[in-house]
């Protein structure tokens, strides 16, 4: 019969030393870098640009042909936004537009009317944007030199990645960033939509007078960053419960510029931002040149992470940055055969071409890009006479409107990107799946959504 | 023999090498339809895990009828 091996002292000493030691060692010598933060987590590179699947590729040129000497600074007064419709359309006519729209939203109210209804409105009034707009930021935070320290100075790659870093933090989902030159500069609004000129001059400062704001020459870079919607509410457009999705982007935004204005402060760097609703420069066209995503038949900028349910923002600082370069993810391909926000349009607001063209549709258009030019007098004209809301139908539908959940919508999305011969029966099969149908609005009031109702960990590609 | 009651004995059917690899791109496919199914409902999108699941069982009935035939050749 064997006997059991029994542990003498010695042996038991011997290991249990060894035990401890282990274990103090552990606490003293740092882990693996390698092994102590989890793949997923970590930056993918020096600038903190997030992974993204190897079918959206960095290019040279964005995936739409630019005649920079045909493009001009624009006046954002004439948008359609504000008083830009009565621009176009007279004072009349929106005087009419909106005695319809405020008689509509009574009777919608009285009967009750599922999207409209009187807790629908008291919730798209809450979220009307009430932040702290300011272009030169609201001034409170420390300088390093009333902390007696000197600014921060780092790398190129550190400052991106810090502002990355912090912006997310704050809110934004996607941050881009790109240097003004002679072509990008003309990107910045010539005027602001409350009238302002937007002026470079060679100044230290920035200010801000009657009549312009003042971006000194060394202020250089842009920030660009998208604020997530949620898609799951947007998805009862045209109704107030989808509006209201779009106004709680907007406050978000206000405060991530606040924030990140105070935080360029206290590095000791200016952050130039928006001084109202949509100011300071062209959101998408920036968003195309610091990488964010591709340009759209619905004339907007679709993400590869979050399709169209985004809205875009941006700020000029004098902290340089790592820039960042267009994106070909072949979303622009794919609305060549896509058009199923240009269906779903109730105006007929969209393009219906199979090529973007040079050719403008208004005043509201700015030239020397090829595009998708929509009608933005009919869309508002709908907004107003029909929706009563700022509709968003033509993002609900777009195919790239996914929460990517779903390992087949990646595969999908790469098979566009890298195959544009299937997008016909790709976009055949988003119908056949219901994709993009209206959702019941009564129905968003019951929904366990996450805050902000986005899913602020969703990527376009898991690892 | 008496030593054979202590072993499972498992037989592994002579496929052709076709064969193996239409059962693997069954085997993914089957996975790939199933997860969709699932996560299209963590997605709320009912139309879509219902196409999803009819696929994942009309490929699994169709799996079960190529195994059953094949058994009985």
């Amino acid at each position: 019969m064997d006997k059991k091996k029994k542990l003498n002292r010695r042996e038991f000493l011997k290991i249990a030393s060894l035990a401890v030691s282990s274990i103090a060692a552990g606490k003293f010598i740092p882990l693996n870098e390698e092994h102590s933060v989890p793949k997923k987590r970590k930056m993918v590179d020096a600038a903190g640009r997030p992974k993204r699947p190897w079918w959206v590729r960095r290019v040279d040129e964005p995936t739409l042909e630019i005649n920079w000497d045909n493009v001009h600074r624009f006046d954002a007064r004439k948008t359609v936004r504000g008083s830009g419709f009565v621009r176009y359309a007279g004072q009349d006519e929106y005087d009419r537009l909106q005695r319809i729209s405020a008689a509509k939203e009574t009777e919608r109210i009285r009967n009750n009317q599922p999207g409209y209804t009187l807790k629908d409105w008291a919730l798209g009034a809450a979220q009307r944007d009430t932040g702290r707009h300011s272009y030169l930021g609201s001034q409170q935070a420390q300088t390093p030199d009333e902390r007696g320290v000197k600014k921060w100075i780092g790398k190129p790659e550190e400052a991106a990645r810090i502002l990355r870093v912090a912006m997310r933090h704050f809110g934004a989902a996607t941050i881009g960033f790109l240097e003004l030159n002679e072509r990008t500069r003309k990107l910045i609004y010539s005027h602001d939509p409350d009238g302002k000129q937007l002026i470079f001059e060679n100044v230290e400062q920035a200010y801000e007078t009657d009549t312009k704001r003042v971006i000194p020459e060394a202020a250089r870079w842009v920030i660009v960053y998208t604020v997530q919607m949620s898609a799951e509410t947007l998805k009862r457009a045209p109704t107030v419960i989808a509006e209201q999705t779009t106004e709680l982007a907007y406050s978000r935004a206000s405060v991530i510029q606040d924030k990140t204005q105070a935080f360029l402060r206290g590095l000791g760097y200016q952050g130039l931002g928006e001084a109202t609703t949509n100011a300071l420069g062209i959101s998408p066209a920036l968003a195309v040149m610091a990488g964010l995503g591709e340009l759209s038949r619905q004339n907007r900028l679709i993400t590869p992470e979050y399709g169209p349910m985004v809205r875009v923002f941006k700020m000029v600082t004098d902290l340089p940055f790592a820039t960042d370069q267009p994106i070909d993810a072949g979303i622009m391909e794919f609305c060549k055969t896509c058009k199923k926000c240009a269906e779903a349009c109730p105006a007929s607001a969209l393009s219906f071409n199979d090529e973007p063209t040079w050719e403008t549709q208004g005043g509201w258009n700015n030239s020397g890009h090829k595009a998708y030019f929509e009608n933005s007098i009919k869309c508002k004209t709908y907004m107003l006479e029909m929706a009563g809301t700022n509709c968003g139908i033509c993002f609900s539908v777009c195919p790239f409107a996914k929460k990517n959940k779903t390992w087949i919508s990646q595969w999908v999305k790469a098979g566009i990107s890298v195959t544009p011969v299937f997008d016909s029966l790709l976009r055949s099969m988003d119908d056949a799946f219901s994709y993009g149908a209206q959702k019941d609005p009564e129905e968003w009031w019951w929904l366990d959504l996450p805050e902000y109702g986005i899913d602020t960990e969703q990527t376009v590609q898991d690892d | 023999m008496d030593k054979d009651k202590d072993f499972h004995i498992f037989k592994i059917v002579r496929k052709s090498w076709f064969e193996w690899i239409l059962t693997a791109f069954w085997l993914v496919a089957e996975i790939m339809f199933l997860q969709a199914a699932i996560a299209s409902r963590l997605e709320l999108e009912p139309r879509a895990a219902m196409v999803y699941w009819l696929a994942f069982i009309v490929l699994l009935l169709s799996g079960l009828v190529y195994w059953i035939v094949r058994r009985n050749r």
